[in-house]
């Protein structure tokens, strides 16, 4: 109890230095400036603004991150509840009441309603990282080559489970993911594998590199083959009294609670996330109202849960990351770029090693949720501004944005023409219904998966049963098999389906 | 790697009528050809020698697997009813391409404020809404942003004139 409140006490005191402060700030502000703008979603966000971070200190750029995630977390429900527009797929539910509220003449309660549960499921989920982060990096130091892998392979089914569409597909994605991580160098031996004599894909394909190409040139190209039908409804008269009532609040504050708890779990899980998260919480609100049919008509608690819960979801999907080093989630893989980048390898030993750097990340959370909190809606007018950009005037700028950042990663232009190409792959997944999530998260897991199978075989001499022997491992892989089971289950995938009919990503 | 199968995309009713679901029919043969290239391209590459993997063996390992989901998700095209091919449109995913093959093409010689721009305004005719007084003027200021933020602000080293006016 005390390391905790050492570790947090620390944290702070690195947060608080007033250029931390800033970039915390800066980070926010961006991340909600990007988030509010539609077509661009949390991924394309992380992977378009990681090159601004290049030339900041580690702590520094992971702090300007972190804001830039939860920023644009942020920014997508103020576009949901003003204009019925999600800026980011984790505010899609919030859609449903929070636009009919503004409709009514709500909408600054329903801005507020979700800043404030926003704030309370940061502040539980920064807690919950603190306290759950000491406990679960000794768990990761006991973990063997075998168990890191069938984590990893329970990871990736997760993401399957919790995806929407076709199961098959989504695995199938998930191993292109792992194939393409192969491309480059091979960790043992060095030898060059699958690149081709290119020198640039020496190293491997980059992340960000294939992360842009899929999500933002591939996003803009399928933009464009809508036109210009996206309707902008946009709530035009002004927006008075923010303050939400006292019946509202105490309306939403068990709803609050509860989606503040369920995103913590679902962020923990590998494969989960705020997507996921928000979803749950909308519809768990929905089973245990006592009118549901307030649902989709401006109910308050619709607001206030799915909103809580993609916050909680989005910081505690940070916990898998900082203890094992598993990103659980293609953001969270962007974020892992980021650290390689400065020299920082996540996992157990980051906790140990650079206390400063975790800590100081996890209070930064905390101050820009309430940064966020205090600067947003005073704010809301901007955002709304924004949005009367015309999207013709948008992409190109979009374009030349992303192409910069590519080149500025490596002073590479191949690397533009690779995330050119992986955007026209995007493109065509997205033709043919596969989801590019996953596939980013079997590139990022691959190497760590390929590295530990091979250690972990090497170890047993070959014998391929370790994974079933230990016991450890054998309970991740047991609840691996029962999950794809359970997800193949025809009646069970179809209630899936149902539920996660509009989700994306 | 490129899986670009847009020769696929003219008119559905050419399709035989056993492919039930093209989407996941096509989709699935595009797989299984990334896979086999795969194979192919990690073939001269060390397998198994003893109980220690080669550099080729997780690849192949993940090929295969690719091939086999492939397989699959072809099988699902031809057993279970499923969406139309969607279709596709060239003028966006062209120009959107031109673009960024102009900026790849162009930053070195060339340096940030001219193929800024130029990939500003090819990107730009991907849509036939452009209106090109705004565009231009946009498109200037946003080249201007650019080239103060990424080398001054950011610090990150990129040319920014041509060469050949610089020297």
């Amino acid at each position: 109890m005390i390391d905790l409140f050492h570790n947090l006490a620390l944290g702070f005191s690195v947060a608080v230095s007033p250029i931390n402060l800033l970039l915390c700030l800066v980070g926010a502000l961006v991340g909600t400036l990007v988030g509010v703008l539609p077509g661009i979603g949390t991924i394309a966000t992380v992977a378009m603004l990681l090159p601004i971070t290049f030339g900041l200190p580690p702590v520094g750029a992971l702090i300007m991150l972190a804001g830039i995630y939860y920023g644009a977390q942020y920014g997508g429900s103020t576009t949901s509840i003003l204009v019925n527009i999600p800026g980011e797929a984790t505010s899609v539910v919030t859609t449903l009441d929070g636009f009919q509220m503004a409709k009514q003449g709500r909408a600054g309660p329903a801005l507020a309603i979700a800043a404030i549960g926003s704030f309370f499921a940061g502040c539980t989920a920064t807690v919950l990282i603190a306290v759950l982060g000491a406990p679960l990096t000794s768990l990761a130091l006991a973990f063997g080559p075998a168990e890191y892998f069938s984590l990893m392979v329970l990871g990736l089914i997760f993401a399957v489970v919790l995806a929407k569409g076709s199961v098959l597909k989504a695995i199938a994605m998930i191993v292109f993911g792992l194939l393409l991580s192969m491309v480059g160098s091979d960790i043992e031996t060095g030898a060059s594998r699958m690149a081709f004599n290119i020198p640039e894909l020496a190293d491997g394909l980059g992340f960000a590199t294939v992360a842009m190409g899929v999500f933002g040139f591939a996003e803009i190209i399928r933009n464009l083959d809508a036109g210009s039908e996206m309707d902008r409804e946009l709530v035009q008269q002004k927006i008075t009294g923010l303050m939400p009532t006292r019946k509202d609040l105490v309306d939403s504050a068990p709803a609050i609670l509860r989606g503040t708890v369920l995103g913590s779990i679902l962020g923990i899980l590998p494969g989960g996330g705020a997507v996921i998260a928000s979803f749950a919480a909308y519809t768990l609100e929905k089973k245990i109202a006592k009118d549901p049919s307030r649902f989709g008509r401006g109910a308050i608690e619709g607001v206030a849960a799915p909103e809580s819960a993609n916050n909680a979801a989005a910081q505690t999907s940070f916990i898998p990351l900082l203890t094992l080093g598993i990103p659980p989630n293609a953001v969270m893989a962007l974020m892992v770029g980021a650290m390689t980048i400065h020299g920082i390898v996540p996992g157990p030993q980051v906790m140990q090693k650079q206390p400063e750097l975790v800590w100081g990340m996890i209070a930064s959370m905390w101050i820009g949720n309430l940064m966020l909190i205090i600067i947003n809606l005073p704010l809301v007018g901007i955002w709304v501004r924004l949005l009367r950009v015309p999207y013709r005037l948008m992409f190109p700028s979009i374009v030349v944005f992303c192409a910069i950042g590519i080149y500025s990663i490596n002073n590479t232009p191949v690397d533009v023409v690779l995330a050119g190409a992986f955007g026209l792959v995007g493109y065509w997944l997205i033709k043919h219904d596969f989801e590019p999530a996953p596939l980013l998260l079997g590139m990022v897991l691959g190497p760590l998966m390929e590295e530990n199978l091979r250690r972990a075989l090497l170890i047993s001499r070959g014998d391929w049963s370790v994974f079933v022997t230990r016991p450890l491992s054998a309970g991740l892989m047991a609840v691996a098999a029962g999950l794809l089971v359970l997800a193949i289950l025809p009646t069970l995938r179809r209630k899936r389906d149902e539920v996660f009919v509009e989700s994306e990503g | 790697m490129t899986s670009d199968t847009s020769s696929e995309q003219p008119v559905n009713s050419i399709l035989p009528k056993w492919i039930r679901a093209p989407q996941d029919f096509f989709g699935g043969i595009a797989l299984i050809a990334i896979a086999v290239f795969a194979l192919w391209a990690s073939s001269d590459l060390q397998g198994m020698h003893g109980f220690s993997f080669g550099a080729g063996t997780v690849p192949r390992m993940f090929a295969l697997l690719l091939l086999g989901l492939g397989a699959a998700v072809t099988v699902m095209g031809l057993t279970a009813d499923g969406p139309q091919l969607a279709t596709y449109h060239w003028r966006g995913p062209l120009f959107v391409s031109l673009a960024i093959l102009a900026f790849a093409i162009s930053i070195r010689p060339l340096g940030l404020v001219f193929s800024g721009l130029a990939s500003f305004l090819i990107a730009a005719l991907g849509t036939p809404e452009t209106r090109w007084t705004e565009t231009i003027i946009v498109g200037v200021c946003l080249t201007i942003g650019c080239a103060l933020l990424f080398p001054y602000v950011l610090g990150l080293p990129m040319p920014l004139f041509p060469r050949f006016l610089v020297q």
